[in-house]
């Protein structure tokens, strides 16, 4: 079947194909506005706005939508649809001076669409994100767990001073905590074995063999059950729609519509770029400071070995070492231009238990993963042991100060 | 007593710390109810329906939703019974050597619940032999080796439902339906009959409807993926470059992923300097490569910089602010933004439970010292400062630094001892 019409491109054929393609849009789009809702916003409808500014907030708040989002006013959405794309690098201003209210501003907002809809995969992300997991996943990276660490806390109830004491207190219930999740971890590791050992050969899909927790639980429970399938049925219709859409991109309002010129501002590129610009910032000031350092030590050390020499022995051996440092560079440059792929397995995965033993078949193995996150933890290990020497350094540096005080590390040390 | 900002900005971190983690206990808490839920007996009522070979008459609707049984159907459950008590009987009359032992099962038998009491297998193995023989060979190696083992009284009747359901159905009865799933509580709705997965988790099939649904899910993200992967050769891939470049240049900012770029140039660039740092020379030799990377590295620092300043004029100046108050940025992680995402899950194979895990228990591991670096760089932060001046603080300066010095060098579990050295008395 051809997944894609090579469209003559007659005013006929274009007419009758944008409805079409903006119908499969709405019903792909989460919550999507009807197809009239995005025509009138074509032609600067106030009436369109609100639907929209709600479509713009659920597509970009990050996360399935719960009640409180869901729950926030028109204008609460809409100052945080402003806020999304302006972190987004989103280059109009002319929507950052739209009312909040959200009364105005529907073609501006369809503008905004098509540019998220152009910048990525959005339809895919979306529909990612709100997939019908089918498995037990198991993710294999952090990546989730690290990119929404929320905001801080509100103030607690305890105004101004805190004794160490409740710090302490807090690190230990910290610890705590950790002890007990991983042991449900260990728990829910051994149950899921036992699942899917005990359903082994009952996956009318050969590759996976056995089923999973949700496959086994909608058995058990026929209306969670009746749920899923209809959960099921809903996401392959918008699944549908999202490929007829891709189908008929080009027909779309893309081509259409002319962004006018915009009025260049400095503010909202400089907020995306500022974290960004402290950080290499800083870093470079760190690297000055460690090259200075090693830089003198080596002098201190190899009096003879000015780092500039030209003796002959000295000069291969260095050659050598230069063109070592620099495929490594070059192979840490490569990692983050465009085409470097990434090093480590990432995203949630599928579980299968398998005896099989055939190398190169589809998936990743245990064993793999095993390795790379124990190469992790090494590492992270030795940066934590570096932070509390350095923390030690700084303590013992004070303690010496201070005449008069015997210091006895605790035992081990 | 710590100072104010200090002590407000401490305790929010450790509360965000305190509430991820509860967060992940909440949700591992959820998946283990219902995974310890589906290891216990299953509620009889809701014993699961092996779905026969299809049906198209029957709508989806039957397939879940409970059927009364008809007078057919309890006819063949009596004959049955009677079939499996004749086998009781008879094993008992060889187990046995007291015959009278054989009235008094029938008579209890037949008067209580009869199939929970019954315990030879012959007759039903025969029969789901017989049944056996119509499945498709890997079922139906399971169904014969499943009465052949010396089954516990109440569990024969399952089995033998079981059996029956599947193959029987067809053989038997001239209407397909799925009143057998009632077949059991109704004949027996005092019996214990309950469904355990470990011993009949095999015999699980997943319905029609939701097996045609599964596939077509996967097939419509496949497309989905490889739709999209083809892109690029397309007329709409130069329709959404020419549009993303006319709003870009109306506007003049860098793009998304230019800054991207950026960040994740930075962060690798940070890891491996401190792979660098934290890297013990052992000769000459590594302590100029040591070196030279180093040097390396800064020379990378600042041709981003460079490429930062010339998309952005103004950045130059902004770099002089202090850092401001909030979150530290987490550099530790190098997993990137997706560079070739796919879509639908992918398999992550594993042989046993140890494995398993191992591999969750590293995950949480590396979860966690991630945490604790997080922590220890702000707790670094605030804390060495405020027992900078032991002036200030007195005579509490040495408990304060004990303190500190346990949470910041010892993780908290440890602490060390301060002893006062008193002048010799005279």
């Amino acid at each position: 079947m051809g997944r894609r019409r090579r469209c003559r491109v007659g005013p006929d054929d274009a007419t009758r194909a944008l409805p079409e393609a903006i119908a499969a849009l709405s019903r792909t789009l989460p919550a999507g506005p009807s197809p009239e809702t995005f025509r009138r916003a074509k032609f600067d409808s106030p009436e369109a706005a609100p639907a929209l500014w709600r479509l713009l907030f659920r597509v970009l708040s990050p996360g399935p939508p719960d009640g409180a989002s869901a729950s926030l006013s028109l204008e609460a959405q809409a100052r945080s649809v402003k806020s999304a794309l302006r972190s987004q690098g989103y280059p109009s201003q002319a929507l950052a001076q739209l009312p909040d209210n959200g009364s105005q501003g529907s073609r501006q907002l369809l503008l905004a669409l098509a540019w998220l809809l152009a910048r990525g995969p959005l339809l895919e992300q979306l529909l990612a994100q709100s997939r019908v997991r089918l498995g037990d996943e198991m993710p294999v990276c952090e990546c989730e767990a690290l990119a929404s660490p929320g905001p801080p806390a509100p103030g607690m109830g305890e105004a101004g001073h805190v004794d160490i004491r409740h710090l302490q207190w807090l690190m230990g219930k910290l610890r705590f905590r950790w002890r007990n999740l991983m042991a449900s971890q260990q728990e829910q590791c051994a149950l899921l074995g036992q699942i899917h050992l005990y359903t082994r050969g009952c996956h009318s899909d050969r590759s996976l063999g056995h089923l999973s927790v949700t496959e086994t639980e909608l058995l058990r429970d026929p209306e969670g059950g009746r749920q899923l399938l209809r959960r099921l049925e809903s996401e392959n219709a918008r699944l549908e729609a999202a490929l007829e859409w891709r189908r008929r991109e080009q027909d779309t309002v893309l081509g259409a519509s002319q962004p006018t010129f915009l009025p260049r501002s400095p503010e909202p590129g400089a907020r995306e770029l500022e974290p960004v610009a402290r950080e290499l910032q800083a870093l470079w000031e760190q690297l000055q400071e460690a090259v200075e350092a090693r830089r003198a030590a080596w002098e201190a050390r190899h009096p003879q070995l000015q780092v500039g020499d030209r003796g002959p022995a000295w000069s291969a051996a260095r050659r050598a070492l230069d063109e070592v440092v620099g495929r490594d560079l070059a192979a840490l440059q490569r990692a983050w231009e465009p085409g470097g792929g990434l090093t480590q397995p990432h995203g949630p995965r599928r579980l299968v238990r398998t005896e099989a033993r055939a190398p190169g078949g589809p998936g990743l193995r245990a064993s793999e993963v095993i390795e790379a996150l124990r190469t992790q933890e090494a590492h992270l290990e030795v940066v934590l042991r570096q932070l509390q020497g350095h923390c030690r350094q700084e303590l013992a540096r004070l303690a010496r100060a201070l005449p008069g005080l015997i210091w006895i590390p605790p035992p081990g040390r | 007593m710590l100072p104010t900002g200090c002590s407000r900005r401490l305790v929010a971190e450790l509360q965000n710390a305190l509430d991820s983690c509860a967060e992940r206990q909440r949700q591992l808490e959820r998946s283990l109810r219902v995974a310890r839920r589906l290891l216990q007996a299953w509620e009889p009522k809701e014993t699961p329906a092996p779905e026969p070979t299809p049906r198209p008459e029957t709508n989806e609707e039957d397939q879940f939703s409970a059927c009364t049984p008809s007078p057919q159907d309890l006819q063949e459950l009596e004959l049955l019974t009677q079939a499996l008590e004749k086998a009781a009987r008879v094993r008992k009359g060889i187990s046995k050597a007291g015959g009278d032992k054989a009235p008094s099962l029938k008579s209890a038998s037949i008067a209580a619940s009869p199939p929970s009491r019954i315990s030879a297998p012959a007759q039903a193995s025969r029969r789901a032999g017989s049944h056996a023989s119509q499945t498709k060979p890997p079922k139906g190696i399971r169904q014969t080796r499943v009465p052949a083992k010396n089954l516990p009284e109440q569990r024969l009747l399952s089995v033998a439902d079981a059996t029956y359901k599947r193959r029987g159905a067809q053989a038997v009865k001239p209407e397909p339906g799925l009143r057998d799933q009632q077949m059991v509580p109704s004949a027996a709705a005092q019996a214990p009959e309950a469904f355990m997965l470990k011993d009949k988790g095999v015999l699980l099939q997943l319905p029609v409807a939701f097996r045609k649904a599964a596939s077509q899910n996967s097939r419509l993200w496949a497309q989905l993926s490889s739709a999209q992967t083809s892109d690029s050769a397309d007329a709409a891939a130069t329709a959404k470059a020419q549009f993303l470049q006319k709003m870009q240049t109306a506007s003049g900012w860098p793009s998304a992923a230019e800054v991207g770029r950026l960040q994740k140039a930075c962060s690798l660039l940070r890891l491996r300097m401190e792979e660098e740092l934290m890297a013990d020379p052992e000769d000459w030799a590594q302590e100029h490569r040591c070196l030279l990377t180093l040097q390396g590295l800064q020379a990378m620092v600042g041709q981003c910089l460079h490429r930062l300043r010339e998309l952005h004029p103004a950045a130059g100046e902004q770099l002089l602010r202090p850092w401001p108050e909030g979150r530290l940025p987490r550099a530790s992680s190098p997993c990137g933004g997706g560079a070739d995402p796919v879509w639908s899950p992918q398999l992550l194979l594993y042989s046993s439970p140890q494995e398993l895990q191992t591999l969750a228990a590293l995950r949480l591991r590396v979860a966690m010292l991630d945490q604790q670096i997080h922590l220890e760089k702000v707790l670094l932060a605030e804390l060495l400062p405020a027992v900078s001046k032991p002036e200030v603080l007195g005579p509490r300066w040495p408990a304060l630094c004990r303190a500190v010095h346990s949470l910041l060098c010892e993780g908290g579990k440890h602490f060390l001892t301060i002893l006062r050295e008193d002048a010799p008395a005279d």
